[in-house]
């Protein structure tokens, strides 16, 4: 009988020990007694579509991550920074976290432009306030000499010699390249400009902009078709895609018959398909951050988000719900990484624990740069296939480095 | 040369297309600065509640894009449900936010009607969707083309051109033509003379919102129908646009808002077209400043009663 009783002592300790664990206020020296991250990104507005399979990736990874047994057994809190694309409304929200010490980071902003405009406030923070971006790839965002600036996803210089190179292979002669004026969109244009006129001089090239905002693209289109294009190349966060492609249509401009359409980052999005009544089927575009669903690691991640968020939720996931997963992350731990003194953990100690860390993330080991990018990352080109029911976006080339 | 006279035509019709939208519109700020003389900034939100109102009787009727009832049906009950919801929504909006600032001075309306249009935004963004919503216009409209040698155009497309100006002339004709319309330009000449002369100028304020409102909300059954959604922000521009139109033809003038409408998007596709797409909206701004320094009264000048 002596032994069922030890049984029972042992199950009562550990079940003492693993509420010591849970608890926050355990006292123990190394617990912070409170831990805040911020999500940010565009969760409402015209680009809540990638904002909001994001902002579900960043839960689950905070989520996974407490469940694992959060800081020291703190559990972290998760604030929402909803800027709506707008850098005026992100810098306001930012002043927030940078007035309180227990919030340690922020996963996102996601637009470049709203990246841009918060870099200088977040650095400027005492102590500064560091973010790691799951989607912001404009060249800029990690060119700036700020040590607050991270990110998962690769840079547009990849993305536009991506892009170009693709182009190039399916035998492109005249393309229309379109920029929406944003400080995303339009240096990758360029970018890819530069990448088709370096690499095959042959390849004619027009510029025009199809605004952001803007729904009515038919003068567009009807330079589009005057310049006889045969493939078009339009660097776009993913709101102008539908109604182009569907005024394209319109004119008689029919995607994979007499038409070839790249998009970026932002229009690797099946939800495209969907809002432009299946115009967008056969349309490629890149993207700046892996498919979970076509990378090993992440297979439990992607069978978590399906248990949580259903089963077709990825198809509304957008783009970079996987990315997002991976920020959050890398952002965790490199702050159960910083030491903690007197139940404080200091964002100083998590910017040095982010440029000198390795992290292990379900799309592989990250390790930064002088600069805040990651260097051996995995991005690909992906087509619209499946009905206006059920869109996919199926992987037809990928490239890692 | 060629390239100009190859491309001009379509650009022209691309131009009336986007301009008939801003013409429907700029009617309702116009007829509003007529009588009362202020500036209704709430409309091109009133035209956004119509788009989502017609989006939401598509939802009903319309599932994975196949109409369960015939498309006629559907999109008469869209403007239906368009128009009464946002002539009812006009109404409102003047019965409690306007009327009672009626005497204040004109500072106090032109701020309430910014309150109006954030507020609507807002709703609509937090109760209805943040996000665009789709309106399964293929199910709705045939998909056909008009065709005139190189020129050509979706159904929809032209169906807006058309039904604009249909509308409009029918405005023109019931505002010139009709008892009722005599007491509208009374009203707008001299509100106390038409109180004088038995007019119930309450009444005629009533009836002006109910039909600019009205008219914004087949404005938005339009927009969604060639667009293919409806957002809560697409009133923001294309009520700034409208606004532009109804200043340049003459504030205060019927058909200085239509042609100045039609011009505005006439200009835009023609300076995308042929001088650069990047400053397509600047164009029309750029037009609204010369016609200010130039003509401030806007082309057609004095409002629309003086004329009659």
């Amino acid at each position: 009988m002596a032994q069922p009783k030890i049984l029972v002592l042992v199950a009562l300790a550990s079940v003492g020990l693993a509420a010591c664990g849970g608890s926050s206020t355990s006292g123990t020296a190394n617990a912070p007694t409170k831990v805040q991250i911020a999500a940010e990104g565009p969760f409402t507005g015209d680009e809540a579509s990638i904002g909001a399979g994001a902002l579900r990736g960043i839960q689950l990874a905070v989520d996974d991550f407490n469940k694992a047994g959060g800081v020291h057994g703190t559990k972290v809190e998760l604030v929402t920074y909803d800027d709506a694309h707008k850098a005026q409304t992100a810098t306001t929200l930012q002043a927030q976290g940078i007035s309180d010490p227990t919030v340690l980071g922020i996963v996102g902003p996601m637009n470049s432009s709203v990246v841009l405009a918060s870099e200088p406030g977040l650095q400027s923070a005492n102590p500064p306030l560091p973010f790691v971006t799951e989607s912001a790839s404009a060249i800029k965002v990690t060119e700036g000499g700020y040590t607050v600036a991270h990110r998962v996803n690769a840079r547009d210089d990849k993305q536009a010699a991506l892009d170009g190179q693709f182009m190039i292979d399916k035998g492109a002669k005249k393309v229309e390249i379109l920029d929406s004026g944003t400080d995303y969109s339009r240096p990758l244009a360029d970018a890819v400009e530069a990448y088709l006129k370096a690499h095959a001089s042959t390849i004619q090239t027009k510029r025009d902009v199809a605004t952001n905002g803007q729904t009515n693209f038919t003068t567009v289109v009807t330079n589009m078709k005057a310049f006889n294009a045969d493939w078009v190349f339009f660097a776009d966060e993913g709101t102008e895609t539908a109604p182009l492609v569907q005024q394209m249509k319109g004119a008689n401009l029919k995607i994979g018959q007499n038409i070839d359409f790249l998009g970026t980052d932002g229009e690797d999005d099946p939800s495209i398909v969907t809002g432009s009544q299946g115009a967008y089927l056969g349309a490629y575009a890149s993207n700046v951050t892996a498919d979970p669903q076509s990378v090993s690691t992440a297979a439990s991640f992607v069978a978590g988000y399906k248990a949580k968020y259903g089963a077709t939720s990825i198809n509304d996931a957008g783009p970079f719900y996987g990315s997002a997963y991976t920020a959050t992350q890398v952002l965790l731990q490199a702050i159960a990484n910083s030491p903690v003194s007197n139940g404080k953990i200091s964002r100083k100690d998590v910017i040095s624990h982010l440029a000198s860390d390795t992290f292990n993330t379900i799309l592989g080991p990250i390790k930064y740069d002088s600069k805040g990018d990651v260097t051996n990352v995995t991005i690909g080109i992906f087509q619209a296939q499946g009905t206006i029911a059920a869109p996919v976006m199926a992987a037809v080339k990928s490239l890692t480095g | 040369m060629d390239y100009f006279l190859q491309n001009f035509p379509q650009q022209l019709v691309n131009g009336l297309e986007a301009g008939s939208l801003y013409a429907l519109i700029a009617l309702g700020y116009t007829l509003v600065y007529g009588i009362l003389e202020m500036l209704n900034f709430a409309h091109g939100d009133v035209f956004m509640v119509g788009g989502f109102l017609a989006a939401g009787v598509a939802g009903l009727f319309v599932t994975t894009g196949v109409a369960a009832i015939p498309a006629v049906l559907v999109v008469t009950m869209m403007v239906a449900a368009a128009m009464g919801g946002s002539g009812l929504l006009g109404v409102g909006i003047e019965r409690i936010a306007y009327r009672p600032l009626r005497n204040a001075n004109r500072l106090a309306p032109l701020i309430t009607a910014i309150g109006v249009s954030l507020l609507l935004e807002s709703v609509v963004q937090v109760q209805i969707s943040p996000a665009p919503v789709l309106v399964p216009s293929n199910a709705l409209v045939p998909q056909i083309k008009f065709q005139f040698g190189n020129v050509s155009t979706p159904f929809v497309d032209a169906t807006l051109l058309v039904a604009a100006v249909l509308l409009m002339v029918g405005l023109d004709l019931f505002v010139f033509r009709t008892r009722f319309g005599s007491a509208m330009r009374a009203t707008a000449q001299d509100r106390e003379a038409a109180t004088f002369m038995g007019i119930d100028v309450d009444r005629v304020i009533v009836a002006t919102f109910l039909i600019g409102s009205a008219l914004a909300g087949i404005g938005g059954v339009l927009y969604g129908l060639q667009f293919a959604r409806v957002d809560f922000f697409m009133g923001y521009l294309l009520g700034i646009k409208a606004f532009t139109a109804a200043v340049i033809g003459g504030i205060g003038n019927l058909r200085g808002a239509m042609v100045g409408g039609l011009l505005l998007g006439v200009l835009e596709s023609m300076g995308g077209g042929f001088i650069s797409s990047q400053y397509q909206n600047t164009f029309a701004f750029l037009a609204l400043i010369l016609v200010l320094l130039l003509r401030p009264q806007g082309l057609f000048g004095q409002p629309l009663t003086d004329r009659a």
